[in-house]
């Protein structure tokens, strides 16, 4: 044991926590004193968000302790942790809209209301906010529902405050007023665990800093220590250009003299702004950034889920903008949801009616009664073409595996015969052989013309696909690289919002 | 006196009690004789049964959830307590036996919903027809009737010279009592909060299941309580008493502010909700409309509200959801720039 461990808010030593296979953290360490900001970034799917809900008792690890206080706690739900004097404000806050500010906050205690009022009071008073304790938290900013939430924290006594991205969704002048309130809580000798995607911020508020990459710590100590540059450098995979080729041998796309089949103009909507951006028959586009940037808002809005507030859009020269969902796909775009349990599949159906459910509006299907026959051959040239795991056709959707079901979601998807597929997150949760089988039908649809454009976290997937890359960075795009320039190092520096300059890498 | 009239114009029943005086007031100009001292007292006397049932499903729709077992329990608990003043019985055993009886049926529904995670509509639906059946055997199919006189004169007695029935004061105790449990206890916050939020109460801290369980509970002994009143006053119970009875106080609830989605409410507005659904049947006879309009009239009251309700909600929820997503997106003049073009 090193010394001074007693001193220690917290420490984490060992914490190892797999799900099914997928090891998502790789023994990690970690150390919290009181009046420290403990900056934790890290790329999409590193593990921030595993740990905290390990710290929070939300999930268990498989192996590894921690000591708060220098004394080891199981802590087992959340309830240990919030005795234990740990709160996590979380990234969306999860107040009681219908509730007052104050009811809100001293909903879970067992003190009367005049004492729990006159140390709200004390709280407030003693860091220098004020809020109207009477307003109903619908009507709260979200600025003012997380600083109603670190009040919560405070009212619980909370020695360790975990804040995750709590700046993503404040503005500019907010997220000012906000360090400002956080640089208090550090003065009361408070130990916030503060998650970023945002590198700024860490020399604007922190005092200490951690990367994480795969489940491991990459580095960490003192802000005081590290450039900008350093940073960035452990946010990258040890020498990546070996490991991740472009997996195009696809002959490149001939640009001067392609129309392309897809065009946005300055598209704007909830979650984005400005974007504009072109995909080539038979182009993987891909589109990279962290969660959050505003990627799956773009292309649910393209898909017509969501109004869009400005620009154009066009599919092979023909305006659709402002379109409905039904009238996109007649027109020809088609698209592979995010989340295939929430609105990908129709679990409880056959494989067959799933695969032709895009098709029922057609007359492909037959007029009025379906044809059954047709439904079973466009199955089976799916099932056959994108080796799809089934016992038969009647099978269900949710007795398939992960894999299989989202081959299943992108049969779907390309049974209308579309120009275009927009595909979100095609391999999430899915295994190495599943993914390759995805990896070859977009190299299929590539071949056979289709556009493509392909949003995902996975960093190294979009560089072994893609044939052109744009990056997002706040709702933005802030970033195009052409075939030869897409690197892991390009797509992450970007995704992070700087620019190659600002890395030095 | 400001800060009186404030809290009354933010609470949500307060809109619902000027809602039934502009029903009085629109019945009465079309038909003057309508506005009688006699008369609108007996609109509420007449409206003891919804009420209690009516403040019992409060707590369960606080939370977020429905029961339409509610009916059942009170026809099987009236057919008990009308079993019972057959013999001369006593209250007191009328009133352990519905307490008894509430209890179980909502226990049965609250394990159901609150822990076996079953939608509440259909188990409550599934415990409905079996507590119904119930209703069959225990009476074995006949009208139980030929009460002791002195249950049913019971109802017909009031406080003085006033009109007001002794059933109308009792239940009007009990709201406000409930009232002040609800407003003034933990628990009572408990059952808001679990409809406002089910994982931010699990998060703060707040038994959410045992909530639920216990808002059920309530539910059951209220159904079952105004099991009594009801066999007390019309003097016999059938075998479908009560049916249809769930959706008047579903909708009692509704009109007095209490939202389908939880989170929303007291039980005063309950309790204004049954007042107006039980007066409707009335209302439409002083204005010349005869009683078989009274379930569709109901019908188009009760979906006008659900569907005002719920197109408020929706847009509130998705107005929030976009300011954060374009927070996320813009930079600061931007957002300016975006409002002052609105």
């Amino acid at each position: 044991m090193e010394t001074g461990e007693s001193k220690k808010l917290l420490s984490i030593r060992g914490i190892t926590k797999a799900f099914g296979q997928n090891l998502v953290l790789k023994g990690v360490d970690m150390d919290l004193c009181g009046g420290e900001i403990l900056a934790l970034i890290g790329g999409n799917g590193a593990g921030k968000s595993t740990l905290m809900k390990i710290i929070m008792g939300i999930y268990q690890p498989d192996a590894g302790c921690i000591f708060i206080n220098g004394k080891e706690v199981q802590i087992i739900n959340p309830s240990v942790a919030l005795e234990e004097c740990v709160y996590m404000v979380p990234q969306e806050p999860m107040l009681f809209p219908n509730m007052s500010v104050f009811e809100n906050i001293i909903m879970g205690f067992h003190e009367s209301n005049a004492t729990l009022k006159a140390r709200l009071q004390e709280i407030m008073a003693d860091i220098g906010w004020q809020m109207d304790l009477t307003r109903k938290a619908i009507t709260l900013s979200i600025a003012e529902q997380t600083l109603v939430e670190i009040l919560r924290g405070l009212m619980r006594n909370a020695k360790i405050l975990i804040l995750d991205e709590p700046t993503s969704a404040l503005t500019f002048d907010e997220v000012e007023s906000f360090f400002r309130v956080v640089k208090e809580l550090k003065n009361k000798g408070i130990g916030i665990i503060y998650i970023t995607h945002r590198l700024n911020e860490v020399f604007e508020i922190a005092s200490h800093v951690m990367i994480m990459r795969d489940g491991v710590i990459t580095l960490g100590g003192p802000v005081e220590k590290f450039t900008r540059e350093m940073l960035v450098r452990g946010l990258l995979p040890v020498d990546a250009e070996h490991k991740v080729e472009n997996g195009s041998v696809h002959a490149a796309i001939d640009y001067e003299h392609l129309e392309p089949a897809f065009e946005l103009k300055d598209f704007c909507g909830y979650g984005f702004n400005d974007i504009s951006l072109k995909v080539y028959p038979g182009e993987v586009l891909g589109v990279a950034g962290v969660v959050g940037a505003g990627r799956t808002e773009l292309v649910s809005t393209v898909f017509g889920r969501d109004k869009s507030l400005g620009g154009k859009v066009y599919l092979d020269g023909k305006e659709i903008t402002g379109f409905s969902t039904a009238k996109i796909l007649e027109a020809g775009i088609n698209y592979v949801p995010e989340d295939r349990h929430y609105h990908g599949l129709f679990c409880i159906s056959t494989i067959a009616a799933n695969t032709t459910s895009a098709l029922l509006p057609t007359p492909e299907m037959g007029n009025f009664i379906l044809d059954t026959k047709n439904e079973y051959s466009i199955t089976q040239r799916f099932i056959d073409l994108f080796r799809i795991k089934v016992i038969d056709q009647k099978q269900t959707a949710s007795s398939l595996s992960g894999g299989n079901q989202q081959k299943v979601v992108i049969s779907r998807a390309l049974s209308t015969e579309p120009k275009m597929v927009i595909m979100d997150e095609p391999t999430r949760g899915i295994d190495a052989v599943a993914r390759g089988d995805v990896y070859n039908i977009i190299h299929q649809l590539r071949e056979k013309g289709v556009a493509v454009l392909l949003v995902s976290s996975d960093i190294e997937e979009i560089v072994q696909l893609s044939d052109r890359v744009v990056t997002v960075f706040q709702g933005r795009i802030n970033g195009e690289f052409s075939k030869d320039e897409i690197t892991v190092d390009n797509l992450t520096i970007a995704s992070f919002g700087l620019t190659k300059d600002e890395a030095m890498v | 006196m400001n800060k009186i009239i404030k809290v009354l114009t933010e609470s949500r029943w307060f809109s619902s009690l000027l809602f039934l005086i502009a029903l009085f007031l629109i019945t009465g100009a079309i038909n003057p004789t309508f506005l009688s001292y006699g008369n609108i007292i007996t609109c509420f006397n007449s409206s003891i049964v919804f009420i209690l049932l009516a403040v019992g499903i409060s707590f369960v729709i606080m939370t977020g959830e429905i029961d339409v077992s509610i009916g059942s329990t009170m026809g099987l608990s009236a057919a008990i307590a009308g079993s019972i003043a057959q013999q001369n019985g006593s209250w007191v055993m009328m009133v352990v036996y519905a307490i008894l009886l509430g209890l179980a049926v909502g226990f049965v529904n609250g394990v159901g919903v609150a822990i076996l995670k079953v939608p509440s509509l259909i188990f409550t639906l599934g415990t409905y027809g079996i507590v119904r059946g119930l209703v069959y055997i225990y009476s074995g199919g006949r009208t139980v009737e030929n009460f002791s006189g002195a249950f049913t004169r019971f109802s017909n007695s009031t406080v003085g010279n006033t009109g007001i029935g002794i059933y109308l004061l009792i239940v009007t105790v009990i709201v406000l009592i409930i009232n002040v449990v609800e407003t003034k206890t933990r628990q009572g916050k408990y059952f808001l909060a679990v409809g406002d939020n089910y994982d931010g109460a699990i998060l703060v801290g707040i038994p959410a299941k045992r909530t639920k369980l216990i808002a059920y509970i309530l539910c059951g002994i209220f159904a079952a309580i105004s099991g009594i009143a009801f066999s007390s006053k019309y003097g016999q119970v059938t075998i479908i008493a009560g049916s249809g009875y769930e959706m008047s106080a579903i909708a009692a609830c509704v009109l007095g502010g209490i939202s389908l989605s939880g989170g929303l409410g007291n039980v005063i507005g309950a309790a204004i909700g049954a007042v107006i659904m039980s007066s409707i049947s009335r209302l439409l006879v002083f204005l010349g409309f005869s009683s078989e309009y009274d379930n569709t009239i109901t019908g188009i009251l009760l979906i006008t509200i659900v569907v005002l309700d719920s197109l408020l909600r929706q847009r509130n929820v998705e107005n929030a959801r976009r300011e954060r997503l374009i927070a996320r997106s813009c930079s600061k003049k931007e957002i300016r720039k975006g409002h002052s073009q609105e």
